[in-house]
């Protein structure tokens, strides 16, 4: 019996880390093949079969980024709009959260389903009255524009607000007895409470506005302005497209994200933990 | 009422920061989106009433009756194939194993990665005359081997898979929250009764999970009805018309043809098929509970 | 009480939104106190285009007081951007390239552009010099661009290849049968160091548009019978592997430049923009395929050598621009013989086709240096790949899918032929 058992748990032990191993192959595959086809000439990435392991290494490609394209310039502006805007998104959304969640006021549930509706609507559709309306605010060609559009949205309120409730009302009642102020109990009890909650967001809205391209690309035009994801599309011209570049800054402009993701990994499955379960 | 009021406006106060912004930048285009599907506007031209002239034409225009097929099929493929994948993930990744934290943040990189480096890779994995894929079927005697994106039958399951790959790490990962969230002393009461691995998901890791199933439910039905990057990088639409969504022709719509009033008008169709997609989940659910 | 605030609320942020939207677009004066005027000229691909720069530097020196300033829009997605941008009024541009015939089409209708009569008439401009392009780009007698390149298809063919199979190199004056010949009997070897004959690209005008050649038919009128004899060859050609698989280079997005570069076809029919991107890759050691030449395209029976397919990219004017005055003279600059003689010096290929820049080109370092492939830039005839039609943008996409039905095996190509007749005429008749 006990050795059954233990015959049981080895072969599943196996069958997980194989399972583990299809996994990591498939999806390490792309990270792979973009390293490799980093360091080739545009005429060699399509090539079949793959050549994993280049030649010679055209580590050209890695120099050639920095000045074909401003990327310099580019990085310096995605990550001013993505500090700013990761920062207002954070601050706004679990500021408005704390209100749907813990505090009872007219329209609570009226103003919270127009939230959520918006979420539905692929922004395609309203990308031109959008547009229209940030030029006459003569937003357009300013990172501020960037901005405006994406520190405010409706995803962060929701999955702060999924947090908070999550949160022990008792918790605010005790304080609010103590006469502790609203703003108080936000700042001094929810804030340092809900920090997995922030990291999710973090890494959430870090990705988003990092790998945004449609937005930058119709509000950014002057080359000074523009953002990687354009300079990543600049490497597609029209009548060529030169792979090996856009790989090389595809690698390039990974590094960051990935940081972000490491550092914040911990508190981040925790974070997701609370929002999800009250779903 | 003193007090009452007192009490809203610090509510209001708490709401405003966001609210105003998302008012003006997101909210106001939505609404005037929803005006212009009973006008009609190519952007420069004075704006015109049309009425219900743009709902009409829904119903002669074929590509909008094939986007709206392909939608949803996409979506009944997509939506249940990740809850699947991410769970079974999410659990194998929560056993106490070596490198664990090694291999979530691996299965969480095809979500980060720019899409255009992994679309490419995927259309060479599944490349129908040399991919690595179909050489393997080749080796193991299957003949006719699938002509994968390039096959009208065959290109939306492509897409499909591509999308569950895609997005597998990022729903893992809130399963993964889930379950973390489970009372262990449950599984520590099973185990106390003998069942085994099995039983012990039936009957305990499923139900716990409730929530969590629903709230990636709704997310992932919402995307995959919003679906239009992955599929630009995949197939374009094609073959022919066999993976072509609605976003992607209310893309043409809009930018090809340059009519805004209609592309809004299908749009509100699939902001209503939504919509009534997430009620319909939402009453499921209370039932459930 | 609720409700009536839930509506004033709404009513709130629609006027403050309609507010925005009426709102006339702020007006930026451009001319400073010291009398320069600047010009926002929309582009594409600054950086990787070599004919901007010296295009702007000759015109800012022959006018002190100019500023040319580009704004570039990126290529992909280029005339949405340009839509965009010049939406309900916005003076924010000046001169604006125009890529497409479906995206004039467009810009035309929705009256973005300003219409160039009066400037042709007062400054006596000769039309005829675009040799009928400008014809073909007029609305209702109105015309709204002018063209400064005019691209044509002609054949690539690797001159090695040809010598290692002892053939002669493919002539000027080629029927497709004797194109399709050609094709078959340079096709070669197998697996990697596979010789294909022929190379078409994923685009529907590589294949779709040899029908047009005869002069008889275009792709607008909904009717695409006469294009079953093109396809069905090329279909032959692809199911006898003297041609890459369609599927396979759309799925693998392979790009026709790294196959030819690769010495792995004899001939590759494209356009005449690849000539300046094969000169610079061979300098640049990434092409092989060093020994290279050109031949006119192939046409059908009876048709003269030298008919062949052309794109041309046109400028206008933008309706809302408050310089137009100025705009115009850039426009004729760029347009003119002067701007011709600038754009050939880089090696592409401008509107305006005379002798002499024929000859420019030809003696760019780098082209073949044979007489034959200097004669192949001499231009017959073009139809334009896609001509000015009110729907062209709609019929397009039609085209597109079932091109790609067709070319994938998806779907028979009677079928396929079918398909395209019936949705287009459901597009014609709206």
């Amino acid at each position: 019996m006990n050795q059954l058992t233990h015959k049981n748990a080895a072969v599943t032990r196996i069958a997980l880390y194989l399972f583990l191993f299809a996994t990591v192959v498939i999806t390490v595959l792309p990270f792979a093949w973009m390293l490799s086809a980093s360091l080739k000439l545009d005429k060699d990435v399509f090539t079949f079969p793959v050549r994993w392991i280049p030649e010679e290494p055209r580590w050209q490609n890695y120099e050639d980024i920095w000045t074909k394209i401003p990327l310099g310039r580019f990085i310096f502006n995605t990550a001013k709009i993505t500090v700013i805007v990761t920062f207002l998104q954070l601050v706004t959304s679990s500021f408005a959260a704390y209100a749907f969640a813990k505090l009872d006021f007219k329209f609570k549930n009226q103003l919270f389903l127009g939230y959520i509706a918006t979420i539905a609507m692929p922004w395609q559709v309203y990308m031109v009255p959008q547009f229209i309306m940030m030029r006459n605010f003569n937003l357009t060609n300013t990172h501020m524009s960037m901005i405006c559009l994406q520190a405010f949205t409706a995803f962060g309120v929701f999955l702060m607000r999924q947090f908070y409730m999550s949160v022990p009302d008792e918790l605010c009642e005790a304080a609010r007895m103590d006469g502790m102020s609203e703003y108080r109990i936000w700042s001094g009890i929810m804030l340092p409470l809900s920090k997995p909650a922030l990291s999710t967001l973090t890494i959430f809205t870090f990705v988003a506005t990092w790998n945004d391209f449609l937005g930058p690309m119709i509000y950014l035009t002057r080359t000074e302005l523009k953002t990687i994801q354009i300079g990543l599309r600049m490497f597609i011209t029209q009548y060529s497209s030169e792979y090996g570049l856009i790989m090389a800054a595809s690698v390039v402009v990974l590094i960051p994200v990935i940081i972000v993701f490491l550092s914040l990994q911990k508190f981040f499955v925790q974070g997701i933990a609370s929002a999800g379960l009250k779903g | 009422m003193q007090k009452e009021l007192k009490k809203n406006l610090i509510a209001y106060s708490f709401i405003a920061p966001n609210f105003i912004g998302f008012a003006v930048f997101t909210f106001g285009p939505i609404l005037f989106a929803f005006i212009l599907a009973f006008l009609s506007w190519d952007g420069a031209n004075p704006i015109m009433w049309a009425g219900l002239d743009n709902f009409k034409r829904l119903f002669n225009d074929s590509q909008f009756k094939t986007s709206f097929v392909n939608t949803i099929v996409y979506t009944a493929g997509t939506v249940p194939l990740t809850m699947i994948f991410s769970l079974l993930l999410a659990v194998v990744l929560n056993q106490k194993i070596a490198g664990r934290n090694f291999f979530r943040t691996l299965s969480f990189f095809p979500y980060v990665a720019s899409l255009v480096a992994v679309a490419v890779v995927w259309n060479m994995i599944f490349n129908p005359s040399m991919g690595p894929v179909n050489m393997l079927l080749r080796n193991m005697g299957v003949e006719n081997t699938p002509g994968w994106a390039a096959d009208k039958n065959w290109a939306m399951f492509t897409v499909i898979l591509f999308s569950v790959w895609k997005n597998m790490g990022y729903y893992m990962i809130i399963y993964l929250a889930g379950l973390q969230g489970i009372n262990p002393e449950l599984y520590e009461a099973g185990d106390l009764d003998g069942v085994n691995g099995w039983q012990k998901f039936k009957h305990i890791t499923l139900p716990q999970l409730g929530p969590t199933s629903f709230f990636v439910l709704i997310m992932l039905t919402i995307q995959c009805f919003k679906v239009y990057d992955q599929i630009y990088m995949i197939t374009q639409g094609g073959p022919g018309t066999s993976t072509l969504v609605l976003v992607y022709h209310i893309y043409n719509t809009a930018f090809i043809s340059w009519d805004l009033g209609y592309a809004s008008a299908i749009a509100l169709v699939l902001f209503v098929l939504v919509l009534a997609i997430t009620v319909i989940q939402f009453r499921g659910e209370k039932k459930l509970s | 009480m609720r409700k009536t605030l839930m509506t004033l609320s709404i009513i709130t942020i629609l006027l403050l939104n309609s507010v925005a939207f009426a709102a006339a677009s702020g007006s930026q004066e451009k001319t400073g106190g010291d009398g320069v005027t600047t010009l926002k000229w929309a582009l594409w691909d600054f950086d990787a285009t070599t004919y901007y720069e010296p295009l702007i530097s000759a015109y800012e020196a022959k006018n002190p007081n100019v500023k040319i300033e580009p704004v570039d829009l990126g290529s992909t997605d280029y005339m949405t951007m340009l839509s965009m941008q010049l939406m309900a009024g916005d003076s924010s541009l000046d001169v604006v390239t125009i890529k497409d015939m479906p995206g004039y089409n467009n810009l035309v209708k929705s009256k973005r552009l300003l219409s160039l009569n009066d400037y042709v008439a007062s400054k006596s401009v000769d039309t005829a010099q675009y040799g009928g392009i400008a014809e073909q780009i007029t609305v209702d007698s109105d015309l709204y661009a002018l063209p400064f390149r005019s691209d044509f298809w002609l054949v690539y063919y690797n001159k090695d290849l040809f010598d290692a199979a002892g053939l002669d190199y493919p002539n000027n004056d080629m029927t497709m049968a004797e194109y399709d010949a050609i094709a078959r009997k340079m096709t070669s070897g197998s697996g990697a160091s596979k010789v294909y004959g022929a190379h078409y690209h994923t685009w529907r005008s590589a294949v779709q548009l040899f029908g047009i050649l005869e002069g008889k038919q275009t792709i607008l009128e909904g009717d695409y019978d006469f294009l079953k004899p093109y396809y069905q060859m090329i279909l032959d050609e692809q199911a006898d592997g003297i041609v890459q698989d369609y599927a396979t280079l759309k799925t693998s997005s392979t790009h026709y430049s790294g196959v030819f570069y690769n010495n792995s076809i004899a001939m590759m029919n494209m356009g005449s923009w690849f000539i300046s991107t094969q000169i610079a890759k061979v300098e640049s050691g990434e092409s092989k395929a060093t020994n290279w030449g050109l031949a006119k395209y192939p046409h059908p029976e009876g048709v003269h050598e030298g008919t062949t397919l052309g794109t041309i990219t046109t400028l206008g004017v933008s309706a809302f621009s408050k310089q137009q005055e100025a705009a115009l003279d850039f426009l004729g600059f760029v347009t003119g013989p002067e701007g011709a003689a600038i754009i050939a010096e880089t090696g592409t290929i401008p509107a305006i086709q005379t002798d002499e820049v024929v000859e420019i080109i030809s003696s760019t370092p780098g082209f073949p240096s044979d007489d034959a492939s200097k004669e192949a830039l001499k231009v017959y005839q073009t139809y334009l790949e896609m001509p000015l039609h009110e729907k062209a943008g709609e019929i397009e996409v039609v085209l597109n899918q079932n091109h790609d039905m067709i070319m994938t095996n998806n779907i028979s190509l009677d079928a396929g032929i079918a398909q395209m007749n019936k949705e287009v005429k459901e597009i014609l008749g709206r």
